[in-house]
């Protein structure tokens, strides 16, 4: 079966694209940009060692299902999630809420969706999609970065939904139980905008928001020397572009979406300021994309020279002295 | 970003991005992936040019079966040991060229499952390179 009145849409990102999609679908009125707004969405994180990455990267979003509880907090919708300990169980709950037809947000890691394209597929155990319906051993999936509805195996989906390793899915799915009729856009979004401005000012961890970005400026002139050759050192430069632009975030890290709710919340509270910070940070988005087309261009030249990298720091050097700028001026607008 | 900076060719993967319209409204576009549409062809050469380099290294001896596509998945030695439910130092272990024969079939089994791939594919990667 297949539920037919879900109405599948594209987004810029996966978590917030699925969430939008099924509180349109339980009859809320709310745009992917208001739901990211509201909860905070807009992050830097720099890691430049961990155990579970290869080479340094870094995050333009909060935690995963941060949103999710950042909403719940902030307009009085309830979600009922799940996970579970083996595929067995987990299959069988979400074929359950498909035959009672309810879309049902499953957690994934990206690397066993068969109908992703061979390049787009690597492991990240974060990515989300809705399920929408199975027929026989298919599963009939609503995923937020393709255009119309896919097909995926059973086997794919549980594989995928059990994977292991960091932030390992386990089985995890969601759907909003509760959608109130209406609630306080005005309050919603002055503290998810609140909350944003502490996340990138104030978080006392020297990789976190602004000062992530300052420690990814710092950090990067070292990546010659991590990378094993210079294909490499290209791969991981032009990363810097995938992880802007592609992955997902609506263009230049997510802050183009970020503008484009500030531009809506200036309408819905009647708030101008926040349209003129919409203009501010829209013009900021352009400067990261200028930071990430540089590293795509660079990348493929194999023009990666230590003038290169300084470039590269002094570009985000500029992104950091901006965005603290533009931050401490929002937090003080919106109190 | 006007709606005109964003446009871009590539069928094979859309994205959304968000823009600044014609009347000044920031909104949603659908559009090709500028990476994909500009630098594909750069991904697939230096994929196949890693292939290359970590089939030769199998041959040599240098590296085995499990470290050629832990390294093609980019994956570290403790992410593929959570991943595959193997504690860190019996992969490691597994990592060592030497020590591939002795690799239990039912880790070979968990392996495949994190790589995607039949056992079958990975003792033909280690054995192709041994001819």
């Amino acid at each position: 079966m297949i539920i037919e009145n879900f109405q599948h849409r594209m987004a810029a990102h996966c978590e917030s694209g699925s969430i939008t999609s099924l509180l349109i679908h339980a009859g809320m009125k709310i745009t992917e940009p208001m739901v990211f707004g509201i909860s905070s969405g807009i992050f830097f994180g720099y890691f430049h060692k961990m155990k579970s990455f290869a080479f340094p990267t870094f995050i333009v979003r909060n935690k995963p299902g941060q949103m999710r509880r950042n909403l719940e907090k902030r307009t009085g919708v309830r979600f009922y999630s799940k996970d579970f300990k083996n595929a067995a169980a987990g299959q069988e709950a979400l074929d359950n809420l498909i035959n009672k037809g309810i879309p049902t947000a499953v957690q994934v890691d990206m690397f066993y969706l068969d109908y992703v394209p061979s390049w787009e597929r690597v492991h990240i155990n974060v990515h989300f999609l809705v399920v929408i319906g199975k027929e026989g051993d298919v599963y009939k999936v609503s995923d937020s970065y393709f255009p119309g509805v896919v097909d995926l195996p059973v086997s794919s989906m549980n594989t995928a939904r059990f994977a292991q390793g960091s932030m390992s899915p386990k089985g995890f799915l969601f759907y909003p139980k509760y959608v109130p009729a209406s609630f306080d856009y005005q309050k919603a979004i002055r503290k998810g905008i609140k909350k944003a401005c502490f996340y990138m000012l104030s978080l006392p961890i020297p990789f976190l928001g602004i000062k992530g970005i300052r420690m990814f400026a710092r950090k990067i002139t070292d990546w010659p020397s991590l990378a094993r050759d210079t294909e490499h050192l290209s791969h991981e430069v032009m990363k810097i572009n995938i992880l802007l632009e592609d992955q997902g975030t609506g263009g230049a890290g997510f802050r183009f979406m970020y503008a484009t709710f500030l531009q809506q919340a200036a309408e819905m509270t009647g708030r101008p300021e926040l349209k003129s910070f919409a203009g501010e940070l829209m013009e900021i988005g352009d400067g990261w994309r200028e930071f990430s087309l540089f590293a795509a261009r660079i990348g493929k030249s194999r023009d990666l020279g230590a003038d290169k990298f300084k470039q590269l720091s002094m570009l985000l050097n500029q992104r950091a002295d901006k965005e603290e700028s533009f931050f401490k001026r929002l937090s003080k607008a919106i109190h | 970003m006007k709606e005109k900076d964003g446009y871009a060719e590539c069928p094979e993967q859309q994205v959304i991005l968000y823009v600044e319209k014609e009347d000044g409204k920031y909104e949603a576009m659908q559009t090709g992936s500028y990476i994909s549409a500009n630098y594909l062809d750069d991904y697939f050469f230096k994929r196949n040019n890693l292939e290359k380099t970590l089939d030769e290294k199998i041959r040599k001896g240098e590296i085995n079966a499990i470290e050629y596509y832990m390294v093609l998945e980019d994956l570290t030695i403790s992410e593929l040991a959570a991943r595959a439910g193997l504690m860190k130092w019996i992969v490691k272990r597994h990592l060592k060229p030497g020590n591939f024969s002795g690799i239990p079939e039912s880790a070979l089994k968990k392996y495949s499952v994190v790589f995607n791939i039949t056992v079958d594919e990975i003792l033909k990667r280690q054995a192709g390179n041994r001819k």
